[in-house]
């Protein structure tokens, strides 16, 4: 055979080897996600999105959803809605994607959203999540994750099975986000008989030491706090060097057992540090969680938290999307398709993610979980909230 | 008590981080906004230099870590000035400045690639040294950073007035040529000054870092920083200290007796107030200022 016809055949061999990889993606389900992954929240949504990359990852082993396996662009937002709204007009316009997940502070989805909607490109957040998704819920938007009026109200509750009167303090840093869900906190543990007291301080805040001295001098039976875990870390230990001592629990936005743990190690002790959190920890032992630790064991997580459990269940929602969605899926199919998810987590949260036609969060559940020696352990059963209790006006 | 306890304590942080700027102020009349930067990446370079020595930061595992720190910054201030500012000698102040502020992002930015992001908190001198009565109590590390940042003021000041070096500091800050021309060796002041600025941040870091947690937004201390060495004077060591208490005892005094929201303003105000009435700041060198 002469040179020139093993060159050519060569040049062939690699050309149908592309082509087919080609062709063999175009057949791939394309999804797009966008979070923090440098930004100032990275140590939170970064997890997050490491816990969605695992799920794909074993759902692909596994041969992936209706025989397609699933392709996803992710971008990553700096936590700035400019950045944010870019790459989702990319990831719509380059890499055709059927629809976004994940997304980042609640300040960054609204403008990502309504891009989204002018195209009727579906997006699913988890971690935050904005009213939109509530009844009656805006079109292309849901949410798995955490949004900060449910949340407030859900701990204002859960709060009972610490003590059962006295003061709330509740603290957050200025922002729209953090004063939700003060407001609501406020309002459920009033109506529950507590009194309550707040403190709020810059978003900049590099140390809490005059906010946690303030809020140990109005002598709480209680303190919650109410932004990342960044803050929580610092917001305890400061609490336990200004002499409050008494329970702190960590509303968990961004914040896992991670956090109560470097609380504990920075305070010097992780005595009534607590935790309310929407998704199951590790080491709750839910049957769930073996198929995610076995996931993060082959690709080489180390020590996976709720936080990646939250992308977890992302993960499962969006196989269970276009699953119904069907072999020929499109946006306007996945967007439908993800109305009428009703999705088993596995005990990795304690009911059904439920969508609708008007409510595109549906219930959740919330459990209390108290950090003991070095872990954190559940404290009562999961508690439901099916809408929110003191309606936004 | 506690509450005079914090004000030193925080404003010792201020000081370290004011003098730092004021030694390079001194040296080259150049404002280096990458301050708090620097400061923030020492402090993670001494956590995981940490992690080198051992893990318990105790005894010689300490020691060693606080020697790979200290040599390790003064060092870096040194590639600073020889890699960046040497360059700019005799161009106009403000394009050093614009320069440190390029500096400033960028070390920003490898703390997010180095070291992912990540809040990491220093284990040094948390155990109560003392509880008052009615609670709250002073740390070990707070009566730590009152007294290294005394130590570090008290040499610096023998440094400038009492050693040949520091007179040739003042020389070669207020005429660069003519300090030349008389056998001052320019490119060493200015590389010890960078060297001991970004030691002292690093210090300052190390010390913010033990009472709170270091994260990219950490940062913004250098931020206080600049404020207590501009009310303070921009070459006064004596206005960085007092600056730094008088920064610190504005955020605590608002945030406990005004309103917590209103605990980063203040300094501002207090900065646009000294700068209305003493351009130069409280012990600043008076100048003749270019009227319009």
């Amino acid at each position: 055979m002469s040179k020139r016809k093993i060159i050519g055949m060569a040049f062939a061999v690699l050309a149908a080897g592309w082509l087919g990889s080609a062709a063999a993606q175009a057949q791939d389900y394309k999804i797009g996600y966008i979070t923090d992954l440098s930004g100032p929240l990275a140590g939170s949504y970064t997890p997050t999105w490491q816990g969605f990359d695992l799920y794909t990852k074993a759902l692909n082993d596994r041969g992936g959803v209706n025989g397609r396996k699933i392709n996803v662009t992710i971008d990553d937002d700096g936590l700035r809605a400019d950045r944010a709204v870019a790459a989702a007009k990319k990831q719509v316009e380059s890499n055709e994607v059927l629809g976004i997940f994940g997304l980042s502070l609640s300040s960054t989805q609204a403008p990502v959203i309504a891009e989204m909607q002018k195209v009727g490109v579906p997006v699913v957040s988890t971690f935050s999540a904005i009213l939109d998704a509530l009844p009656p819920a805006k079109p292309d938007y849901f949410s798995t994750g955490v949004m900060f009026e449910v949340a407030g109200e859900a701990i204002g509750v859960l709060q009972k099975q610490i003590a059962p009167s006295g003061k709330v303090v509740g603290m957050t840093f200025d922002s729209v986000g953090g004063r939700a869900a003060i407001a609501h906190n406020k309002q459920t543990v009033e109506k529950e008989g507590y009194s309550w007291d707040e403190v709020l301080f810059p978003v900049r805040t590099a140390d809490f030491t005059p906010f946690a001295q303030t809020a140990a001098g109005m002598s709480p039976a209680m303190v919650v706090g109410h932004y990342g875990a960044e803050q929580n870390i610092g917001v305890i230990a400061a609490l336990r060097a200004a002499g409050y001592t008494g329970p702190y629990i960590i509303a968990a936005y961004g914040a896992s057992e991670d956090t109560a743990r470097q609380a504990a190690a920075q305070a010097g002790s992780g005595d009534n540090i607590y935790m309310v959190s929407r998704y199951a920890v590790p080491t709750d032992n839910a049957p769930g969680m073996a198929d995610l630790l076995a996931a993060a064991k082959k690709y080489g997580i180390a020590n996976p938290t709720s936080m990646h459990v939250t992308g977890w269940v992302l993960g499962m929602f969006a196989e269970e999307a276009l699953k119904k969605c069907g072999a020929d899926c499109t946006r306007e199919g996945l967007d439908k398709a993800i109305q009428t998810v009703k999705l088993d987590t596995k005990g990795l949260t304690g009911g059904p993610i439920e969508m609708s036609a008007d409510n595109h969060y549906g219930p959740t559940y919330w459990r209390l979980y108290h950090w003991e020696k070095d872990k954190l352990v559940g404290v009562g059963d999961w508690l439901k909230k099916t809408d929110l209790t003191f309606p936004v006006k | 008590m506690e509450l005079s306890v914090s004000i030193l304590a925080l404003g010792s942080t201020y000081a370290l981080l004011a003098a730092g700027i004021v030694v390079i102020y001194k040296a080259s009349r150049v404002v280096n906004f990458a301050h708090g930067e620097l400061a923030i990446v020492g402090a993670y370079v001494f956590h995981s230099a940490g992690f080198l020595t051992g893990t318990s930061l105790t005894g010689l595992s300490l020691v060693a870590t606080i020697a790979i720190a200290a040599a390790g910054s003064a060092l870096f201030g040194i590639l600073v000035y020889f890699a960046l500012m040497r360059r700019l000698l005799g161009r106009p102040t403000f394009v050093a400045a614009m320069v440190t502020i390029g500096l400033a992002i960028i070390l920003k930015a490898a703390i997010v690639v180095f070291f992912k992001s990540r809040s990491v908190g220093i284990p040094i001198g948390r155990q109560p040294l003392y509880n008052f009565a009615g609670g709250g109590r002073i740390t070990w590390i707070e009566l730590i950073s009152i007294l290294v940042c005394i130590a570090t003021f008290a040499a610096l000041a023998v440094f400038f007035q009492y050693t040949r070096l520091g007179r040739q500091f003042r020389g070669a800050a207020e005429n660069p040529l003519l300090a030349a021309q008389r056998q001052v060796n320019i490119n060493l002041i200015l590389a010890l000054a960078w060297s001991l600025a970004v030691f002292s941040a690093a210090l300052a870091g190390v010390l913010f870092g033990s009472r709170s947690m270091l994260s990219p937004q950490s940062t913004i201390i250098g931020l206080s920083g600049l404020t207590a060495a501009l009310v303070g004077g921009l070459d006064s060591l004596r206005g960085a200290a007092v600056g730094g208490l008088l920064v610190a005892a504005a955020t605590y005094l608002t945030a406990r007796l005004i309103s917590p929201t209103l605990a980063e303003t203040v300094p501002f105000l207090i900065l646009l107030v000294v700068m209305s009435w003493r351009p130069w700041g409280l012990f600043g060198t008076v100048e003749e200022l270019n009227r319009v």
